[in-house]
């Protein structure tokens, strides 16, 4: 279980150093509306990955304890707030530029697949339920 | 016609993640309740799974905002 906690704050750890370097980018470089749409586009996608942990991990903790309860994988909202970013994006395309916004929301993907590879021979050498 | 593209983008988009996302949660409901003590790492490949599998539906759904 600690395997899945390590991966999570992992990640968001990654994550909010790419937003905190697309920030000093907005802030030091001219190209302000590329990183204005990378900050929105990861900001976003990192509440999405954010959601996706909690509501996998709260899945796993119904099936452990027996919890009759449905639950949802949260799909529609993390379609939303993609939805709104492009919105967002759309309405101010001066400000905004939305390739970046697009490469921003595909950022968690690189950064799981990254973490994925380097990490994945701690889970997959160990006798199984250690 | 737009709208029409959208709504085409986005279901299909999104028929195809429901149909992912749920083959993946059911093997891993049936995993986490057989082996209760390999949660970790069943949740683990399960949200790579989920992660990687709503990827394209997202990119529709921007893609049906910017045809619209």
């Amino acid at each position: 279980m600690k395997d899945y906690t390590y991966m999570m704050s992992r990640q968001l750890k990654w994550l909010f150093y790419l937003v905190a370097v697309f920030v000093l980018g907005y802030g030091f470089t001219d190209y302000q509306p590329f990183f204005a749409g990378m900050i929105l586009g990861a900001g976003i996608s990192t509440f999405n990955l954010w959601l996706l942990q909690v509501k996998i991990n709260r899945i796993g903790q119904g099936v452990v304890d027996r919890d009759e309860k449905k639950r949802t994988l949260g799909m529609l909202t993390r379609f939303a707030t993609a939805a709104l970013a492009a919105v967002i994006a759309l309405q101010y395309p001066g400000i905004f530029d939305m390739i970046a916004v697009i490469i921003g929301l595909m950022t968690p993907y690189l950064v799981i697949i990254i973490d994925y590879f380097f990490h994945h021979t701690e889970l997959t050498t160990r006798k199984r339920g250690e | 016609m737009n709208m029409l593209a959208a709504a085409i983008a986005v279901g299909l988009g999104a028929l195809g993640a429901g149909i992912g996302n749920g083959l993946i949660v059911n093997g891993t409901v049936n995993g986490i309740a057989r082996q209760p003590e390999l949660r970790g790492t069943l949740q683990t490949t399960m949200f790579i799974g989920v992660a990687l599998v709503e990827a394209l539906p997202i990119i529709a759904v921007v893609i049906a905002f910017m045809a619209m």
